[in-house]
């Protein structure tokens, strides 16, 4: 009996040792998530502001957890290689805008009740933080939020946001790509496009 | 539990066929010095009038209903239709396990549909769940990806959307073999097609009018956008099937971040105004 019960003791040690390696994998990364999309909520809920005030906090909330530049970098693909520095700078002001403008104010239909972080992996140099998004009134259905995060020099930065399967950025870099393939490649019109958009 | 790791599955193996996109596409590279197509589209000159068309009985019939639905109906009702909707598709949900030899996911797939249609009063609730029986819903363009088959060309239906030829054959074969159009005579199965289709089609569109008209309005390209969400949504949920694990695509695509780090741009100064 003494001898089942040790079994048992260690099975438990051992389970709750593997889950502890698991969880803190990527505490950090983790964390900054769930105190991440805490903060967004309360702004959110906070009816103590006004639209614009919550509007402007929650804007200032995402771009600092955000890496902006890698994104607009990104999302332009070959394109910004082959800018001149004056498209590539006429871009980064014109695309900053146009994330504020279209982004930052879409991510608060994300932010639902709770998000619960459910987990963290490893992917090549991001981290990658898996969270689940409770719909209103329901126990079962879900909305499933994946974080790309990048640690660079110690700061974590949000690099992209994938609702149920659907990359966001991935998907912005395929609208610019098929506005320049359109569009006889020219940056230039893309910027102009990018400009009217967010005005 | 269960769900967990059903869901960290699903996850974790989601971007995988993106990568396969676009590596494959990159034959259409001979289109552009400059740029590598990564998207499966030749007949876009035809889907985009499609699409517009598509756009406009979404704005007078479509949207409207939906957006009448959402503000009349309160919002436990539709969580209770969305169940319903949910537990109708138990049944081919099954016959699709089985197809893909998910014998196990077959079994939770009929007792969710039996336990939810009785226990659960017709499927407006979902006890199934909290007793851990919990899958995804498969359809047959899913199937057909298990067995290999590749999406092929994206094209955009009439009335029906984005699509592939896989997909869409798989929608031709879900409504000859559905079991639950076997149930009854003539009328019942017709009535049930009409519930299925005409307030399914509703349900997804309510859940989604924030989210669609904040696309619209703030699209550099709209046909664009909607066709990524498309394409990345089924390849993700076919890359959950296959249970490939994530990353190692996805992140190829992700390494372009890197490039070009010696330009470092204008010194952005944020603003929130």
């Amino acid at each position: 009996m003494t001898r089942i019960r040790f079994h048992i003791y260690i099975l438990f040690l051992c389970c709750g040792f593997n889950l502890t390696v698991l969880a803190s994998n990527f505490a950090e990364e983790e964390k900054f998530v769930a105190s991440f999309a805490n903060s967004a909520i309360s702004i959110l809920s906070n009816n103590s502001l006004s639209d614009t005030e919550r509007t402007s906090s929650f804007t200032e909330l995402v771009m600092s957890s955000i890496d902006l530049n890698l994104i607009s970098k990104f999302v332009l693909s070959k394109a910004w290689k082959n800018a001149s520095d004056e498209q590539k700078e006429a871009y980064l002001i014109a695309f900053k805008d146009y994330f504020v403008s279209s982004y930052a104010n879409k991510l608060d239909q994300y932010a639902g009740e709770k998000v619960d972080v459910v987990g963290s992996q490893e992917a090549g140099k991001y981290v990658i933080v898996e969270s689940n998004i409770i719909r209103e009134g329901t126990d079962t259905l879900k909305i499933n939020l994946k974080w790309r995060l990048l640690n660079k020099d110690n700061k974590i930065k949000i690099i992209d946001l994938n609702i149920e399967g659907i990359s966001l950025v991935i998907a912005q870099r395929e609208e610019f790509q098929s506005f320049l393939a359109n569009n006889d490649y020219d940056l230039d019109k893309l910027i102009e496009k990018i400009v009217s958009v967010s005005d | 539990m269960n769900l967990r790791i059903l869901l960290v599955l699903i996850i974790g193996s989601t971007l995988v066929f993106q990568g396969c996109a676009s590596k494959s596409t990159e034959l259409n590279s001979s289109l552009s010095q400059q740029e590598v197509s990564t998207v499966n589209d030749p007949f876009e000159k035809v889907n985009r009038v499609v699409f517009s068309f598509n756009v406009i009985f979404d704005k007078i019939i479509l949207r409207p209903i939906a957006v009448t639905y959402k503000a009349l109906i309160p919002g436990f009702v539709r969580n209770r239709i969305t169940y319903s909707l949910n537990n109708l598709s138990m049944p081919i949900t099954a016959v699709n396990n089985l197809l893909q030899g998910e014998l196990r996911k077959a079994g939770v797939s009929t007792s969710r549909f039996i336990i939810n249609s009785t226990v659960g009063l017709l499927g407006f609730f979902d006890p199934a769940s909290s007793m851990g029986l919990v899958t995804e819903t498969e359809d047959f363009g899913q199937t057909l990806s298990v067995w290999g088959v590749s999406s092929g060309p994206y094209v955009v239906l009439p009335f029906l959307g984005p699509s592939n030829p896989r997909d869409f054959a798989g929608l031709l074969s879900t409504s000859l073999l559905d079991p639950m159009y076997q149930i009854g005579g003539g009328s019942a199965s017709d009535s049930l097609r009409t519930y299925r289709l005409g307030t399914g089609a509703v349900d997804f569109r309510s859940q989604n009018v924030e989210i669609l008209d904040d696309l619209q309005n703030n699209s550099i390209d709209y046909y664009a956008a909607v066709r990524s969400f498309y394409s990345q949504g089924r390849e993700s949920q076919a890359a959950s099937n296959l249970e490939i694990d994530s990353s190692e695509q996805e992140n190829d695509i992700f390494d372009d971040f890197e490039l070009d780090e010696s330009y470092v741009g204008p010194d952005i100064e944020i603003t929130y105004d």
